[in-house]
């Protein structure tokens, strides 16, 4: 999976373009407003990775869901770059929630392309098996009495399980790939 | 006429706008079944000239006397259609429209049947009324051949200059000291560079002295009352302290003031004296003395000395006018970014706005004519331009401001023309707009002067503690990469908006305002110029934000559409007034004057003993009197109480209580319903409008007769509350009577939902959408069988009712 | 006083990493009269899981609020995530019909519906609304004068600001300022406060983070702060746990000290620094601790 940059470079051609893609974007909360962005680039401007980042690039993530380059995207490690801090959002002209957007694509790549980063497998899996994201070390857990707090009380595992199967998450996770770390270098995925 | 009623109906396709939805074969059939109707035809566009012709030739060869043509809204070609069979021989006001594009082809594309089925029921309504329609002469009423240009900025100057010269009295009115507006604030302007004051300067002046031109400063518009060619207007003119005809425009007093204060006019970056004019090429060149400030040292009574020019006694003046035709030239304010902004417009000293920046690289002006930094004093060798502060967002202002890229350019060509390569020029922009005569080359010579072009949108900016300058953030989009560059000096071009008392503006003279705030324009198109009140005009930037050229171009054509009223010795107005029934009037017999009190226009007369009456020059046409007579004695000519009762029976002749039968105000709801055609916002098809010319119109009766026909629910649509009825307060007259009315109708056992009120303006496309999806939804969810058993309860009160009245 | 009664959302990193928050937030919470009700068998509020699918992730929430409207309580979170995210799913699923009956029909399967009667606070939220600028002044026992310290509100407390609401603003946010006043230290301003501490990414890159995080530290200590005040433990995590890791990457150093705004509030009401765990911190705060004695 090639990082945005250089794709950029080879051209678009008929075959590469899907302009229903970004109706496919439109149905996701959130991404509602994708075609009415004119690229004035302040989601980029604003974005603490995009300075620090040759690839990511929010502007660019909206120009090509509205163009319907969908190869470039989904699937592209560089998706879980965005912070979701929303200054973009705050700060879009045209109320185009590009963080949306890119929590959007971040589904569709895991729905489509069945893979996620290690992470975020590891704190699903957690939350499936625990009800909390961090599997809560027995000695921690015991040293609440002693600080004085009420015990940590158990999460309903039973019924954060049956919200898994209901959405349809539960199979996706089984089945996920993953990959650990997202090269800044290259844009690429590591391990 | 001996004859009956031959009735002609014209079905248009108005090419796939009314065919693609509405099966205008059917209703053509349909119409031929319908009582009265000899003759139905329909064609692709019945307004084009074949289409006409057609109207003109069927008059004839079937002895037609009424016509009805279902095309389009009446606001759209009521007036055409009324000529064309007036070129017949008809009387005009023998034909009526049916609205089946609008109002159903446009909001229902998703339903073709049920389009279709509606649009019958328009025609049958638009039949029953032409049934009963008689002819009408239209009434003449004298022009008072002055006009008020209100407003003197450029476009005002234009407008009265233009007037004056065609031998018209004008009386421009400008609240503020001095004429000019912002064209007086600027230092050149683009994009010939020319000093500003100077090519306006000497039309300021023509207009001080033009003998048919009088000039009112420093004043208020408080009233404006009448109509066309007949308009009373109330000024106040503040007090100067100065006697104007003493005044001699010297500045002997200024010299000797000891007190400053910031001055507005240099975006309060300079001074002015409490005795001074704004501006030295202030006109009128008089002084005033601002008593905010003013210590009362009467140093200035010594230094005008005999001329005796300075009066600290003075009071406001009230003056009143009548002129014929009015001229709004109220011009824009420029929008000033808000606490916590992220460009740090007023925590940063060295971000300015571009107004600000036009009084520093004025000669004339606060620092004489030199681009320094307000942290230091120093020239900035880095200048950053920010275009679209405020505009093109939808958290401020959606629109573009239009003049903000030329303006920008001429900045960036001033710094280079001064400073060549001492100085680095950015300008940050989305689009450079530049679409008139001699505008992209002027953007072509900022780029051949060196001035830098980055596309993207500036997203903060974060001023360096030690020096001041200030770091810019954005994306080069065409780069591709988010950039940031620090720069001496941040020029903020904000956006321009409607002036703060537009609100005001408009609430004394009737006239409408857009989504946006600007005034609204008659028609977009067709009618840029005018405005709904028949006898004012807009020019200028109150109407949306404009350059010189074109607030000059809109000042000569606003002249030119005022003289058409102005050079006439009289004016037609339409003839749908009041007339009261004097064997009817209860003023003969009690104390009555209902109809006198609640006339808007104070045009009827009611003295004891005698029958009201009517001066028919005075009134608007808007039907509140016919509403509120307790004893049906008035009626309105072309909405006659016969006339809606024929319609409401009409529309709810088959499935009532499927039916919202709807009463909407001409000038509001009804455009509003125009206008979600037009946006094609879609609404189930249960609607059917009565149109009225104001919401003060709508008698209970009618009201209680769509109930007794069985109406699923109803709804009357009016101008908002409290100043947007177009005859002042019909809107207000309307809610006393229905909030009594639905009290009423609960208590006979109506559910409330069922009978609804909304305010409902032109621009609200959306809302009257709204309105008719939620009636449409609480219809279904009360049902066919609460609606039935609720109306047949009611209908014995009603129909005893009515037999009292002798309905 | 039985108004400040709040459902009491601890979250998952709280009680994994930072019982020093905890500790704090519940002691001085106590001593304004806010009474914290413990939430039975909560979960994850979804905040990781919105990524990968949003649907779980709102149904999560979703049923972290139904806890909440089961008890008719609002809730109180310590955490700018958990705020967010159930604040969000809150007003989402609220607004969107489609949507809520969608989300509803997955809570179907554990008896479950959302309803949309409650709201979520984050304790900055209860503190200034709720327990007001007069209380708190009454309760400073020992004002903070001559402290100087710089804030880090953190993004999700104010943004998108169309959905959080509370008056902040998210582009010069001075609620958390005013907060710190109260205590009687000093907060200074520093360059590009609004800047993001970049952890939610710490999972999958872990330079980039650094390199904000680097940026924030630099400004902060240029600005003369002796502490910076976080309201969120993502936050905290990023500027205290990892301020040696990021001196390291960098080849500097910053020593700043990271608290808790109940920390800072704790030590002006009298609390002693070790009620407070304040010697739990990464960075230890000696040097301050020594200036207020």
């Amino acid at each position: 999976m090639a990082e945005l940059q250089q794709e950029a470079q080879e051209n678009v051609k008929p075959e590469k373009i899907d302009p229903k893609f970004k109706y496919e974007v439109m149905k996701h909360p959130g991404a509602e407003k994708i075609q009415m962005c004119f690229q004035c680039g302040t989601c980029t401007a604003d974005c603490a990775i995009a300075r620090f980042s040759d690839f990511y690039k929010p502007r660019k993530i909206a120009r090509i869901v509205q163009l319907g380059l969908k190869n470039r995207l989904l699937g592209n490690p560089m998706l879980w770059l965005c912070t979701t801090c929303f200054t973009c959002v705050d700060h879009c002209p045209q109320g185009v929630e590009v963080s949306s957007i890119v929590r959007a694509l971040r589904n569709m790549s895991v729905g489509n392309m069945n893979e996620m980063p290690f992470i975020y497998k590891v704190f699903a899996s957690n939350v499936l098996k625990t009800g909390y994201v961090y599997l809560m070390p027995e000695s921690r857990l015991k040293r609440r009495g002693a600080e004085g707090l009420p015990p940590l009380p158990k999460s309903n595992v039973e019924h954060v399980t049956k919200l898994f199967e209901a959405t349809g998450f539960l199979e996706t996770l089984e089945n996920a790939s993953t990959f650990k770390n997202v090269n800044l270098k290259t844009g690429d995925q590591d391990g | 006429m001996s004859q009956g009623p031959r009735i002609g109906v014209f079905v248009c396709h108005c090419g796939l706008n009314i065919a693609g939805v509405v099966d205008v074969e059917a209703v053509t059939e349909y119409a031929r079944t319908l009582p009265d109707v000899v003759y139905a035809v329909h064609n692709r566009y019945t307004c084009s000239d074949p289409g006409q012709e057609e109207i003109r030739k069927a008059i004839k060869e079937h002895n037609l006397n009424r016509v009805v043509v279902a095309a389009c809204s009446p606001r759209m070609h009521e007036f055409t259609f009324r000529r064309t069979v007036s070129e017949a021989g008809l009387n005009p006001y023998l034909f009526e429209m049916a609205n089946i594009r609008e109002h159903c082809s446009w909001c229902h594309p998703s339903t073709p049947e049920a389009a279709t089925e509606k649009a019958k029921d328009i025609v049958k309504m638009a039949v029953a009324k032409a049934r009963l329609l008689g002819p009408l002469e239209p009434i003449e009423v004298p022009v008072t051949n002055k006009a008020l240009v209100l407003g003197g900025g450029i476009a005002g100057i234009n407008a009265a200059l233009d007037l004056a010269e065609m031998g018209f009295k004008v009386y421009m009115v400008e609240k503020k000291e001095s004429i000019g507006g912002h064209m007086a604030q600027l230092d050149k302007t683009f994009p010939t560079l020319d000093c500003s004051i100077c090519i306006e300067g000497p039309k300021m002046v023509d207009v001080s002295r033009h003998p048919n031109i009088e000039i009112f400063s420093f004043t208020d518009v408080l009233s404006v009352e009448g109509f066309v060619g007949n308009f009373k207007v109330k000024l106040r003119k503040n007090a100067r302290y100065v006697i104007e005809e003493n005044c001699t425009g010297c500045g002997e007093c200024r010299d000797v003031c000891p007190i400053e204060y910031p001055n507005e006019w240099d975006m309060n970056m300079g001074v002015r004296k409490a005795i001074s004019v704004p501006f030295d090429q202030a006109v009128p060149l008089i002084y005033r003395i601002n008593k905010d400030y003013c210590i009362e040292c009467y140093k200035c009574v010594d230094a005008c000395g005999d001329r005796q020019a300075i009066d600290f006694s003075r009071e406001p003046e009230e003056v009143e006018l009548e002129v014929g035709t009015i001229i709004v030239t109220t011009g824009y304010d420029i929008y000033l970014p808000e606490e916590g902004n992220v460009y740090g417009y007023g925590k940063y000293s060295n971000v300015i706005t571009s107004l600000e920046f036009e009084r520093l690289i004025l000669a004339a002006g606060p620092t004489g004519g030199h681009v320094i930094r307000a942290s230091d004093g120093k020239r900035p060798k880095v200048v950053a331009f920010i275009q679209c502060v405020g505009s093109r967002d939808i958290n401020k202002y959606p629109y573009c401001s239009g003049f903000c890229c030329m303006y920008t350019l001429k900045h960036a060509i001033q710094l280079k023309e001064h400073y060549g390569q001492d100085v680095e020029v950015y300008i940050f922009y989305m689009d450079v707009r530049s679409n008139f005569k001699g505008y992209e080359e002027f953007y072509m010579r900022a780029r051949e002067m060196g001035v830098n072009f980055v596309r993207g949108r500036v997203s903060r900016i974060l001023e360096v503690p030690e020096n001041k300058n200030l770091i810019i953030r954005a994306e080069d989009t065409l780069l591709g990469e988010p950039i940031e560059l620090e720069a001496e000096m941040v020029v903020l071009a904000t956006a321009a908006k409607a002036c703060d008392d537009a609100a005001e503006v408009s609430r004394i003279l009737n006239i409408t305002r857009g989504t946006d705030g600007f005034f609204m324009e008659s028609h977009p198109k067709l009618k840029p110029i005018d405005t709904p009140v028949d006898g004012i005009f807009l020019a200028g930037a109150c109407q949306g934000p404009k350059d010189i050229p074109y607030s000059v171009s809109q000042g000569s054509g606003a002249a030119a559409r005022a003289a058409t009223i102005l050079s006439k010795p009289s004016v037609k107005i339409e003839p749908i007034v009041s007339v009261v029934d004097p064997e009817k009037c209860r003023n003969t017999r009690v104390k009555c004057g209902i109809c006198a009190r609640k006339c808007p226009y104070g045009a009827i007369r009611a003295e004891p003993g005698k029958p009201a009456e009517v001066i028919a020059a005075m009134c608007h046409g808007c039907g509140t009197c016919v509403a509120e007579c307790p004893a049906d004695a008035i009626t309105q000519m072309h909405f006659t109480d016969a006339q809606v009762f024929a319609q409401i029976e009409a529309a709810l002749e088959n499935n009532p209580e499927d039916k919202i039968m709807g009463f909407c105000c001409n000038w509001c709801s009804y455009a509003g319903a125009d206008l979600a055609g037009t946006s094609r916002f879609e609404y189930p098809p249960n609607l059917r409008v009565v149109r009225v010319m104001c919401s003060g119109r709508v008698d209970r009766d009618f009201v209680l007769e769509a109930f007794r026909k069985g109406a699923g629910m109803v709804l009357i649509g009016a101008c908002h509350l409290p100043y947007d009825c177009h005859y002042i307060d019909g809107n207000w007259k309307m809610k006393a009577r229905m909030e009594a009315l639905a009290k009423m109708l609960e208590k006979l056992g109506l559910t409330p939902d069922r009978f609804r009120v909304e305010y409902i303006s032109a621009a609200e496309g959306v809302k009257f959408a709204e309105v008719i999806r939620d009636m449409a939804a609480k219809m279904k969810e009360i049902g066919k069988e609460r609606i039935k058993a609720e109306n047949a309860k009611l209908k014995p009160f009603i129909d005893r009712m009515f037999a009292r009245k002798g309905r | 006083m039985a108004d400040l009664e709040y459902l009491f959302f601890l979250g998952c990193l709280i009680p994994y990493r930072l019982a020093s928050y905890e500790v704090s937030a519940r002691k001085v919470l106590n001593k304004l009269g806010v009474k914290l009700v413990e939430m039975p068998d909560f979960n994850c509020c979804g905040f990781p899981i919105g990524p990968v699918n949003f649907d779980l992730a709102l149904s999560l929430a979703a049923r972290d609020l139904c806890l909440a409207e089961q008890k008719n309580l609002n809730i109180l979170t310590l955490c700018n995530g958990c705020f967010g995210t159930l604040n969000d799913a809150n007003k989402i699923l609220k607004e969107d019909e489609e949507l809520r009956d969608r989300i509803n029909s997955y809570l179907q399967q554990v008896g479950m519906e959302f309803k949309g009667t409650v709201t979520v606070k984050h304790i900055v939220h209860v503190l200034t609304e709720d327990v007001g600028s007069e209380k708190l002044k009454e309760q400073v026992k020992k004002p903070l004068t001559g402290l100087r310290v710089a804030q880090h509100t953190g993004c999700h407390l104010v943004r998108p600001a169309s959905h959080v609401g509370h008056g902040d603003n998210p582009e010069d946010p001075h609620v958390l300022k005013e907060l710190i006043r109260l205590t009687g230290a000093e907060c200074v301003e520093y360059t590009d406060e609004t800047e993001c501490c970049g952890n939610p990414i710490i999972g999958v890159n872990e330079d980039l983070p650094f390199e904000i995080a680097k940026e924030k530290l630099d400004h902060v200590k240029a600005a003369g702060a002796q502490a910076l005040i976080t309201v969120c433990p993502a936050c905290h995590m990023m500027y205290d746990f990892n301020q040696p890791r990021i001196e390291r990457a960098f080849n500097t150093s910053f020593r700043i000290p990271v608290l808790h705004y109940t920390q800072l509030l704790g030590l002006a009401m009298g609390f002693s620094p070790e009620d407070l765990r304040l010697n739990e911190l990464r960075v230890k705060p000696t040097e301050l601790l020594s200036q207020i004695q």
